[in-house]
């Protein structure tokens, strides 16, 4: 993470075009890439902090993939972050290509759920997981606002083309210390 | 020696530089994190579990989970600090609450982390030794009177 500021890989190519009578993968495959340099700890592993950048670069193919860009950002309004929950199963070091795929679980008229994957390019072996809550906002206003019509379909449309995909394991679970010696919580 | 351990554990101090920036100037989602990690990983240092311990044992503390909840905007030049606790251990985990706030008190994210003792050598999860163990209890002591804390909720 080091630039003069975090720039996403799609920064100023604006949103992609929409097709309303294309199929829509179930999950998307918008993005790809490989474990940068600057990326690694000192024990030659991907940091932490830098899935949260890549699992973001892959939310910021999807903003895209339905609409927002630069352009919807400059006339007022955005997705904020509210909440991400990260599970890591596998570690990334330099070099190493990363395959990322996304699902809509849910949305609302100002709320959007998703949950991403993050695999390895080559063995498809799953590293993390991201589930993420964004919230539409008025930036000016600072408060949460209604998406706009086209948006809202658009999203609907992705919902349904992944309604028929399993919930994911991990999602919607809070955190915990589990123990199979007693019931829940510490 | 509870009293060698404030509660919540308190020393990480920083003041969010250029780059952590996204492009609205607000701080990126991902560089939240990098300040929770570096606050818990200020607390793993002062129990000797660093790098150092790292070096010296080959085992290390893993994250598994790191749940964050955004609760404000950060700028450039703001100061944050920030509040750890731990909320649960045992010689193989940890599971700690952190708290990220602006200089007058506002949270700015909190985030609840799990991480593992892993053996670095054999990838798996080891028990760690009783007596680097014995600091963890203490602050698990210590911390015991802080609560739940207040965001981490068992309904979504």
């Amino acid at each position: 993470m080091s630039a003069d500021r975090v720039v996403t890989p799609l920064e100023g190519t604006g949103h992609r075009p929409w097709d309303p009578e294309a199929p829509i993968p179930a999950p998307l495959r918008l993005h790809d890439c490989t474990v940068a340099p600057e990326w690694v700890d000192y024990n030659g592993h991907m940091s932490e902090s830098c899935f949260l950048l890549v699992f973001g670069n892959n939310a910021d193919a999807f903003f895209r993939f339905v609409g927002i860009d630069e352009d919807y950002r400059a006339a007022g309004h955005s997705l904020y972050t509210s909440e991400t929950h990260l599970h890591h199963r596998r570690e990334a070091a330099e070099g190493e290509p990363l395959t990322m795929t996304l699902q809509l679980l849910d949305h609302d008229a100002r709320r959007v759920h998703l949950y991403q994957e993050m695999l390895h390019g080559d063995s498809g072996v799953l590293l993390a997981t991201a589930e993420q809550l964004l919230v539409h906002v008025d930036t000016a206003a600072g408060r949460s606002a209604d998406m706009p019509a086209d948006l809202l379909d658009r999203l609907r449309a992705v919902r349904d083309a992944h309604a028929a995909l399993p919930r994911p394991e991990r999602a919607g679970r809070p955190m915990g210390i589990r123990r199979p010696d007693r019931p829940r919580g510490e | 020696m509870a009293e060698r351990w404030p509660a919540p554990f308190s020393t990480y101090r920083t003041r969010v530089p250029e780059e952590w920036l996204d492009y609205n100037g607000h701080m990126h989602d991902a560089s939240y994190l990098v300040a929770l990690s570096e606050a818990n990983e200020a607390l793993f240092d002062a129990l000797d579990l660093g790098a150092g311990y790292y070096r010296e044992v080959g085992a290390s503390y893993f994250t598994v989970e790191y749940h964050i909840r955004y609760q404000a905007e950060c700028s450039s030049g703001d100061v944050l600090t920030a509040e750890t606790r731990v909320v649960a251990a045992d010689p193989k985990r940890i599971r700690l609450y952190t708290e990220l706030k602006h200089d007058d008190g506002r949270l700015a994210a909190s985030g609840e982390s799990l991480y593992l003792h892993v053996d670095r050598q054999s990838g798996r999860v080891a028990a760690m030794a009783p007596d680097r163990y014995r600091p963890v209890q203490e602050v698990l002591s210590a911390h015991a009177g802080l609560g739940r804390p207040r965001p981490v909720r068992e309904d979504r």
